[in-house]
């Protein structure tokens, strides 16, 4: 036994579950979506030995090259799920959830992640290592789920206008959308810029740089404070919020991948 | 005046400035920040010229991009006292008594008769709500009474509480930006440097660089100590996420370096004809050395970490690493000058040695040592406390705006001789479903009480 059969042993839970999940979405039957759900949660906790797992071996948090942090993406996510599915009972949004878990899983073993621990440069040895990305990631796993809901919004909305019945309500979706983002803003909010400017702060004497990475954070920030603001104080609902979650995860995603391969600044070891 | 008020009162104005600066940030991640005019010039040819009229080039730091947020926190200021007057007012001292019908057109309400006296009934109620941490306020008029009862009204007030936390955090930036300031100081260990601006100076009395078994950097150790008034006052190793703090400065460990301007260098002297000869010097830069056994005097002149040899000829180093280290070294017999040439560490045959005279001589450089230089960046930053601050503002904003939501609960009652009526409405900003089973429990709970 070790890290990577622990992975790939996941990664079977995970598309299992994938799979009992569309059975659902195609024949209705409430206990493939239970059993769908039984193994998403059993490959959470094969995903957590995992981890810990490597962390120990390695001596450092999980999440230091690519390859980690993708993995911890896809652990977070499904613990967010796990977290949405207790609160809200939204087993509709599971298959299509459990795919952007699964796509994660599967860049994370691509061959073109190397996978192997290796020693962290100096900024990187500190507990606001842990804090910092754990909580940042978490958050936009929040972030993810008001993604899929905000698209299946858009579907549902459509359909419903021509008079056919989606299988989840828009009104749900919606107000699933915004419940996440209420708990994902102010995960993002601690972990992306409280716990970011304090390490920045510690490691580079410096809060804040305008460093891409840092500047992406701030953009991705703002769009959720736009889709807030917009929400609550202007009334918006519906498509237009739908519309900003979107954009909104969008420039999360890019916080995370597109600054690192695309534009270069002091976190680009990360 | 007034219009202009109420622009900044605006949560569209908040809207538009949000895009823009959204935008604004977008555009200054695109564009590398604070290159030389060349680099542009390489990058975007004519265009480098627009870029750096229009501060596209120092973007974060440009008049506009201050003035957006400038008005960006203006507007939080207007709009959040806009708004806060009358929640004060609810806050503190709300209405207490409303007509039923404004009870009856809530969307969470229920209506009860209970065969009991208006009094009874309204200690019934308070004690029921009390028990659920509700604060209860009470009015009476002839037959009738009203309960205003409310929990958790913070809530209200978490995004004014994030908003000040934001204007803090704004305030603290412009502070660090006109009070703060940064600076490296190099040091050699044993040295004792001024620190700009402070009243203070700093020892390097140790310096270490910890390698991984593989060959890259664990981490670099400086021990530092504080020196006022010639006296010693503190000491402290720094590392990378460990710096010191001293009167307002901070002591960050920043990067390190050699210092190539005295190393010493071991070079192994040969001779073509005699393969047992073989003599190893140690030399400092500008040293003369007599090679051992024989009449010449060897001196090395300079030290180059990474060698190359630039476009006009010159020789000139690539980097501070010794990536292709060389000397030049100089042999003497009595005051004649036999040769001269650079060797390399990396290239022991690809010596270049002029001679003056014939010799049988090759040289090596063998080895070569120079005492590390830490670089420790200091920096005063006046602003970080109140960035520490509004940032604990805002948590706690947010904890309050999206965790802590307000419900109130309005009951009016009707009594008729032995009789009264009830009826109750609640009303929550936030997570209705919870309340609304809230509600249900406490009318369910009255419903069956006597
Ligand atoms: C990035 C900057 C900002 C952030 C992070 C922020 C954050 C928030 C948050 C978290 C809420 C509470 C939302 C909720 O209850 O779900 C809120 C509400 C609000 N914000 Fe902001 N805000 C920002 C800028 C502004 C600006 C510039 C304005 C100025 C017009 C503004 C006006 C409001 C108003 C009017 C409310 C509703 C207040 C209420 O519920 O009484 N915000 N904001």
């Amino acid at each position: 036994m070790n890290e990577s059969t622990l992975f790939l042993i996941t990664f079977i839970l995970y598309i299992i579950s994938t799979f009992f999940y569309f059975s659902f979405l195609f024949s209705k039957k409430e206990n493939l979506a239970k059993t769908g759900y039984l193994f998403a949660f059993a490959g959470l906790i094969v995903h957590t030995i995992a981890l810990l797992w490597r962390t120990v071996e390695s001596g450092h948090a999980p999440f230091t090259n690519m390859y980690e942090s993708l993995s911890f993406l896809a652990w977070s996510s499904i613990l967010a799920y796990v977290v949405i599915e207790m609160k809200f009972k939204i087993r509709k949004a599971g298959p299509y959830f459990m795919l952007i878990v699964i796509g994660l899983m599967a860049l994370a073993s691509s061959p073109l992640m190397p996978k192997e621990a290796t020693p962290l440069v100096p900024a990187l040895q500190s507990y606001w290592l842990w804090l910092h990305v754990s909580v940042t990631l978490i958050g936009e796993a929040f972030f993810a789920f008001a993604f899929i809901t905000s698209i299946l919004y858009l579907v549902a909305d459509a359909k419903e206008k021509k008079g056919t019945k989606p299988g989840l309500s828009a009104e749900k979706l919606d107000s699933v959308s915004y419940r996440c983002i209420a708990i994902g803003f102010p995960l993002f909010t601690l972990g992306g810029i409280v716990f970011g400017m304090i390490w920045a702060y510690k490691a580079w004497g410096s809060w804040w740089s305008w460093d891409p990475k840092e500047t992406w954070s701030l953009i991705t920030w703002f769009v959720f404070a736009l889709y807030l603001h917009t929400r609550i104080v202007m009334g918006w609902k519906g498509r237009r919020s739908a519309y900003i979650a979107i954009i909104g995860f969008l420039a999360a995603l890019f916080t995370y991948f597109g600054v690192n391969y695309l534009l270069t600044g002091l976190h680009s070891y990360a | 005046m007034k219009s202009l008020f109420k622009y900044f009162s605006s949560v569209k104005l908040a809207i538009v400035l949000l895009i823009i600066i959204t935008a604004a940030s977008m555009v200054g991640t695109l564009i590398p920040q604070q290159r030389s005019p060349e680099e542009y010039i390489a990058q975007y040819g004519r265009w480098a010229n627009v870029f750096q009229q229009l501060q596209l080039t120092n973007l974060y730091k440009s008049w506009w991009f201050s003035a957006l947020l400038f008005l960006f926190a203006l507007n939080i200021i207007v709009c959040t006292l806009n708004r806060l007057s009358p929640k004060l007012k609810k806050a503190f001292r709300p209405r207490v008594a409303v007509e039923t019908k404004n009870i009856e057109v809530l969307k969470i309400k229920e209506k009860l008769k209970k065969p009991m006296s208006l009094d009874s009934a309204r200690e019934m109620l308070k004690k029921e709500l009390s028990s659920r941490h509700f604060r209860v306020r009470e009015t009476q008029m002839d037959n009738k009474a009203f309960l205003y009862a409310r929990k958790r009204v913070l809530g209200w007030f978490g995004a004014d509480i994030v908003h000040l936390g934001i204007l803090i955090i704004i305030a603290g930036g412009i502070i660090s930006g006109i009070g703060g300031f940064r600076w490296n100081l190099t040091f050699s260990e044993g040295r004792v440097l001024d620190v700009p601006r402070a009243e203070f100076k700093l020892k390097l009395d140790k310096f270490e660089t910890e390698y991984y078994p593989s060959g890259g950097v664990k981490d670099w150790k400086s021990t530092l100590t504080v020196f006022e008034n010639e006296k010693p006052v503190l000491s402290k190793i720094i590392e990378v996420n460990h710096p010191l703090s001293y009167k307002g400065f901070v002591f960050y460990q920043s990067s390190y370096g050699w210092d190539w301007r005295n190393p010493s260098v071991e070079i192994l002297a040969k001779k073509r004809e005699d393969s047992s000869f073989s003599r190893t010097m140690k030399l400092k830069i500008g040293e003369k050395v007599r090679l051992e056994g024989e009449d010449i005097e060897v001196s090395v002149l300079e030290f180059i970490p990474d060698f190359v040899i630039g476009e006009k000829g010159q020789i000139a180093t690539r980097s501070l690493d010794p990536n292709n280290p060389a000397v030049f070294i100089e042999g003497w017999q009595a005051e004649e000058k036999l040769f001269s040439g650079w060797i390399f560490a990396k290239f022991p045959d690809f010596a270049r040695i002029h001679s003056e005279k014939e010799t049988d001589l090759t040289f090596e450089l063998k080895d070569f040592k120079s005492s590390q230089l830490s670089i420790i960046q200091a920096s005063k930053d006046p602003g970080a406390n109140f960035i520490w601050a509004g940032c604990t503002i805002l948590m706690i904003g947010l904890f309050f705006a999206f965790y802590w939501p307000t419900r109130e609960i309005r009951v009016a009652l009707e009594g008729l001789g032995n009789k009264v009526d009830i009826t109750a409405g609640g009303v929550a900003s936030k997570s209705k479903d919870t309340f609304k089973a809230e509600f249900k429990k406490i009318t369910e709970s009255i419903r069956r009480s006597k």
